[in-house]
């Protein structure tokens, strides 16, 4: 009797912290760890004094994108958007978009705290993000390795989640895949997450001095999603170019373009 | 201008100046300022990302059947699930009616439905909003 009363003890502390991480990873009781697990919806700009913007509506409410002629973009970033063509694009190849981009568009996402890592799975590309935290063995990437994603080092402080990444292979939509404003190898994005009265709030600050000449800073706020991630995203390449039938070649000179088949 | 009066010949047109919702994706490839109502029939429906996929086939001035590929913009199958859309909403040789901005470049069939419905010839609704 003594032994089932000790044993439900222990149990119910543990099924109740796998509830709440929904990832069958149970975090330990610390008030510098967030709960940030579960599905979070598109997110919505939280302007300077506060208020939350519609999303793409009003002043602030397109923090999420870098307009095509921004005044942070410098001279190098307009002089690639006007030459690359719009077909060039890695998206018509089904190729992900990075971030900080990834936040403008409207999908929700996953967030999955482990032990050692956070995962996050957004609803669009198939694109699975991991976060890893500092101190915890990792590995780490070689000089000659970069990612569309770059490589996260994440650590807990204070209920907030803080994200350094780094190591992004050069993107020609890296900052922006409509206007074709491209990231390079310096491109370094700091994400601070932290929840707010049950919502998730993430601070994305950008910098890549190639491309931009001040940092760019946006804050979003995303309120819990219901529904669970349709996937896989399963993206079809002939859908995704589509499009280009109706956009006419910058370089009509040119061979036409001919994409190759993928194994 | 030529392309225009054909397209007034023979389907249902009306131009209405609308506060569009643009899509980046799309900018540049349609005329958002001005809107578009056409009726064809469904060749096919692709359920499919990064982009649905609807083909009709629309009568031009000389009776023949010219193929238009409608758009959602950026809008994915998860979008469009959430406003009651499902693989089967469209079967070909449906008949339908679609309102949208039309592609700029001349002689290109597109249009951009992206926040609009299609509905049945008479105005009816297809689509049942989910419960």
């Amino acid at each position: 009797m003594k032994h089932t009363i000790v044993k439900t003890a222990l149990l119910l502390p543990c099924a109740a912290a796998l509830a709440l991480s929904g990832t069958g990873t149970a975090l330990a009781a610390d008030a510098a760890i967030p709960q940030l697990s579960g599905v979070w919806q598109f997110g919505r700009c939280v302007r300077d004094n506060g208020e939350v913007a519609q999303p793409f509506g009003g002043p602030g409410g397109n923090c999420m994108l870098l307009e095509e002629n921004d005044a942070r973009l410098t001279e190098r970033a307009k002089a690639y958007r006007d030459a690359i063509e719009e077909a060039a694009q890695p998206k018509y190849d089904c190729a992900p978009i990075s971030i900080p981009h990834m936040w403008s568009d409207p999908y929700s996402y996953q967030i999955e705290q482990k032990d050692d890592r956070v995962v996050i799975t957004y609803g669009k590309d198939d694109v699975v993000r991991t976060i890893w935290l500092d101190g915890k063995g990792h590995p780490k990437p070689a000089i000659n390795e970069f990612f569309y994603f770059g490589y996260s080092l994440g650590h807990y402080e204070g209920g907030k989640l803080i994200v350094e990444t780094t190591k992004f292979a050069f993107d020609p939509q890296g900052l922006n895949a409509d206007f074709k404003l491209a990231s390079s190898t310096q491109k370094k994005v700091t994400e601070v997450y932290q929840i707010v009265d049950g919502n998730l709030d993430v601070e994305v600050t950008t910098i890549d001095t190639f491309f931009l000449k001040d940092p760019w800073v946006f804050h979003i706020r995303q309120a819990p999603d219901s529904e669970p991630l349709a996937l896989p995203w399963a993206c079809d390449a002939e859908a995704s170019r589509d499009i280009l039938k109706l956009a006419p070649s910058d370089y009509p000179n040119d061979p036409p373009i001919v994409r190759i088949q993928y194994p | 201008m030529k392309f225009i009066k054909t397209l007034c010949a023979t389907i249902a047109f009306s131009v209405v100046t609308t506060a569009a919702f643009a899509h980046h994706s799309t900018n540049g490839i349609y005329d958002e300022t001005k809107e578009v109502e056409l009726t064809g029939r469904v060749i096919s429906w692709k359920f499919i990302n990064p982009h649905p996929t609807l083909k009709l086939a629309v009568k031009d001035a000389s009776g023949a059947e010219v193929e238009w590929d409608v758009s959602y913009g950026g809008s994915a199958v998860t979008h469009l699930v959430r406003r009651g859309y499902t693989a089967d909403t469209f079967k070909p040789g449906d008949v339908i009616k679609v309102k949208g901005f039309q592609a700029l470049l001349e002689g290109a069939h597109g249009l951009l439905m992206e926040r609009n419905n299609p509905t049945h010839e008479d105005g009816s609704p297809i689509i049942a909003p989910r419960e």
